[in-house]
């Protein structure tokens, strides 16, 4: 006897384990794939936000206390101003071009100063000859690397301090620039002076990328260079390139280049800039005033240009009316098309081969109803429409004709709902054939039509199982990219105001920052953040119409 | 033959009811005519009535009246074609692809087998009902309106009055009055099988066609729809199918044994039993059968 059951159990044992494993590997993929999702998506709403970011909401958007950030904006001037003061000495001792820029523009100033004040003849020759015997003086200790001959020059130019003649006129600057050069020169290794320049640009550079333009500077074009670092990943970026140059070197020939990373700290050492580095690292809350904040308009802003700024409030919407109307265009033929195959038709060759066609359009790649979708509705039939409706008709307006000729988001509905087509039609044609012949036999019996008994009596009955293809397809329709690549989705535009213009989607703007030139790199919280909101959407969207679809099924099942 | 074939054509001229659709009123009116007419007037004759499922022969050359207000039994081994013919009289079998019908089956004079028949006022004139209880998923109340809402009725005092003398024609009334919102599949099986039974009244047939309609039941659901049949017997003509045959020894009048697709006897229940005239029936009845 116990012979006998010892396999039994044991394959039972069996069975149940490997039906345990599969359900623990499908939970453990499924946390694999959405925790680290969900969490960085999260980060989109939730992070410590720079004074940057205040500012850039107050002005882009219009949000915050204006009073609050100014004050603390001029906290944070304050503090700042050390890091653009040690820039500005560093950058003069540096940057000679525009210190010589300087001194021949002041001894022109000289000139006409001298032409102003009456002078006249030989004198102001003499006077003349001798401002231009200080510039060349100067503009030589400018482009020299050698140190000696740099201050030697400068003495000569010293020199001329007392000289009265120079008193109160625009040559009066060339003694503090010389001052301040002597000083700048002995700190420097005037021999590098090349390679200050490249590594200062970096600084600039990166300096621009934590603050924002210096005082002074233009307020650039673009909206995303007039901020600094708006985040605090991203004050942590920038910091670390900040303090540290990235290198590709070559250790030996042939070999691929090494990255090497050295401190700036220890190259600009001995210079003006050095304290810099210590002072921003050490001083980085005071500079930025991070504060935890809770970001909950993401969902409702637009974004600036390029994904920078802001939310993603008009994908939300673009993708809920892109779904709305695909599903609007799919279910009644879908179910209509269902209900012809079950009802109204035997099982002869033409069904067969239709309902061949249908399980293979459902397994078509999105892309080709892309370029289905465009070629179908955005070159071909929106056109004709349009001009027929315009041209012959006159019921179009030309602009809506023009409309027509474009992506919009009615061609993108379309092509979507032609998309999960196919699986409504399975879905409902297998709810509808799996509805007990014994529904329709009562219906029937009562004299009710074919029309009449599948409207009240098989549809309601068939009603959770063709929900469970419109769930499918409806996550299927919010999130796919393809089909809407071409016919209606744009990266950035206003919100549409009519279902003829293009509008932005969730799974669209995603794409556009994942092939964006390293827009992925700088915002990666926006990706992140689109792909949570569109999981979050869906997720709402289908406990929504399991709700509806348990709701008819416990109705069905007479609770 | 030739007599079946005039009084078929006159009466379609006379009272074609499945050719339009009659008003309630009219239609009511007609019943009675007919009830009065003559209480043993048959109201579905067949004669030669063939079906064929495709190549297969369903029931053959079926010849026998089935009279008003009373109830005939039919039995017979499973596959003998009870059931076939039974669904017959109201074309359910139309559902099935492929059959083919020769001879007449005539309700109230129409053949209705016509390619003019109004399927939807046969049906509404005979109604039906199936083995396993069926209501739609719908409240109780629904299901009984469903019919009575097909013809038009939509007015909410009509209804009522509808529902609530089918349910009490049922044996229902009292269980579910207080309830009619509640889901038609709360109920028990025997429960609702007798909502069926009134759902079909709703529609206020001629004739109600059962198709072993207590083959699902327990004895004492058994015994209420035995019940309710004997009550409903002065007011309708009923068909029934059944595999029991005390049952139909209980509630008929008249009883048809079917075998092998061919009506082998036909008589008054009274006699069928006690004094079958045919060899098969005795051995049937008897249980030496096969």
């Amino acid at each position: 006897m116990k012979f006998r059951i010892f396999p039994r159990e044991f394959r039972d044992k069996c069975f149940t384990a490997s039906c345990m494993f599969s359900v623990c590997l499908m939970v453990f993929i499924l946390v694999v794939v959405l925790f680290p999702m969900m969490a960085r998506g999260l980060k989109a709403v939730f992070f410590q936000g720079t004074n940057e970011f205040r500012e850039m909401q107050l002005v882009v958007f219009g949000h915050g206390d204006a009073e609050r950030i100014q004050r603390e904006n001029g906290e944070i001037e304050e503090a700042r101003a050390f890091v653009y003061e040690a820039a500005n000495r560093f950058r003069r001792g540096i940057d000679t071009e525009h210190l010589a820029d300087e001194v021949r523009g002041a001894y022109r100033d000289y000139g006409s100063y001298l032409r102003a004040a009456g002078i006249s003849g030989e004198r102001y020759s003499a006077q003349r000859a001798r401002a231009k015997d200080l510039r060349d003086a100067l503009l030589d200790a400018f482009e020299s690397r050698d140190k000696e001959y740099v201050q030697s020059r400068l003495q000569c130019v010293l020199q001329s301090r007392a000289d009265p003649d120079f008193g109160g006129t625009p040559i009066e600057a060339y003694f503090e620039t010389a001052e301040s050069y002597s000083r700048i020169a002995a700190s420097v290794d005037l021999s590098r002076r090349e390679q200050y320049a490249e590594a200062f640009g970096e600084v600039r550079e990166a300096l621009h990328k934590l603050f924002g333009p210096g005082p002074g500077e233009p307020a650039p074009a673009l909206t995303m260079d007039q901020y600094g670092a708006t985040r605090w990943d991203a004050v942590e970026r920038e910091l670390h390139r900040l303090l540290w140059s990235e290198d590709w070197v070559e250790t030996e020939p042939g070999r691929p280049m090494v990255k090497e990373t050295r401190a700036r700290r220890e190259f600009f050492a001995g210079t003006e800039l050095e304290p810099v580095f210590d002072y921003v690292e050490t001083n980085l809350e005071k500079l930025f005033q991070p504060r935890f904040t809770f970001y909950w308009r993401y969902f409702m802003d637009g974004s600036t240009d390029g994904h920078y700024f802001g939310g993603c409030g008009p994908e939300i919407l673009g993708t809920l009316a892109l779904t709305f109307f695909s599903m609007l265009f799919a279910i009644p033929l879908g179910i209509i098309s269902a209900a012809f195959l079950v009802e109204c038709t035997g099982d002869n060759i033409a069904v067969r081969v239709i309902r061949t066609c249908i399980n293979t359009l459902a397994g078509v790649p999105s892309i080709v109803f892309g370029l289905f979708g465009m070629a179908f509705f955005v070159l071909f039939l929106f056109p004709v429409i349009g001009e027929f409706g315009h041209g012959t008709l006159g019921i179009f307006s030309a602009e809506a004709a023009d409309k027509l000729t474009k992506p919009n988001i009615l061609a993108a509905s379309l092509t979507l709902g032609l998309l999960v087509l196919p699986v409504i039609i399975r879905a409902s044609e297998e709810a509808i054939r799996a509805v007990p012949i014994n529904y329709k036999e009562a219906a029937l019996a009562l004299g009710a039509g074919q029309f009449r008994s599948f409207m009240t009596v098989i549809l309601p009955a068939a009603a959770p199982g063709i929900f469970t293809g419109i769930i499918l397809s409806l996550s299927r329709a919010a999130g796919e990219t393809a089909p809407i690549l071409f016919t209606g989705a744009i990266a950035f535009g206003p919100v549409p105001d009519s279902i003829l213009e293009p509008t932005r989607a969730l799974s669209y703007g995603s794409y556009d920052i994942a092939v964006g030139d390293r827009l992925a790199m700088l915002v990666p919280h926006k990706q992140y953040g689109m792909v949570m909101t569109l999981v979050a959407l869906v997720l709402t969207l289908n406990i929504i119409a399991i709700w509806i679809r348990s709701r008819s099924s416990r109705k069905l099942r007479g609770l | 033959m030739t007599e079946y074939q005039s009084q078929e054509l006159s009466l379609d001229g006379a009272d074609a009811s499945f050719l339009r659709r009659p008003a309630r009123a009219v239609e009511n009116a007609a019943r009675d005519t007919t009830a009065e007419s003559g209480e043993a007037g048959s109201v579905i004759r067949s004669k030669d009535f063939t079906l064929f499922y495709g190549k297969t022969i369903g029931v053959k050359d079926i010849t026998m009246d089935i009279y008003a207000r009373t109830v005939t039994a039919i039995i017979g081994p499973s596959g003998c074609g009870k059931s076939t013919f039974l669904r017959s009289i109201n074309r359910m079998n139309d559902l099935i692809p492929n059959i083919r019908t020769e001879g007449f089956l005539t309700v109230n004079g129409q053949n209705v087998y016509d390619k003019r028949v109004n399927l939807v006022n046969l049906r509404q004139q005979v109604g039906m009902v199936f083995q396993k209880p069926n209501p739609f998923a719908k409240s109780i109340y629904d299901n009984v309106a469903y019919g009575p809402r097909l013809q038009g009725v939509h007015s909410r005092s009509e209804l009522d009055s509808i529902v609530e003398e089918c349910l009490h024609s049922a044996f229902l009334w009292d269980e579910v009055k207080d309830d009619l919102r509640k889901s038609a599949l709360a109920l028990s099986g025997g429960q609702q099988q007798r909502l069926c039974i009134a759902r079909a009244l709703a529609t206020q047939p001629r004739a109600l066609l059962m198709d072993e309609p207590c083959s699902a039941l327990d004895p004492i659901a058994t015994a209420r729809i035995e019940e309710l049949i004997a009550q409903l017997r002065n007011r309708y003509t009923i068909v029934i199918v059944t595999h029991n045959m005390q049952q139909a020894a209980r509630v008929s009048e008249h009883t048809a044994f079917f075998c092998l697709g061919e009506l082998i006897e036909y008589d008054l229940t009274s006699r069928f039993f006690t004094n079958p005239s045919n060899k098969q029936t005795e051995d049937y009845i008897t249980g030496r059968f096969g």
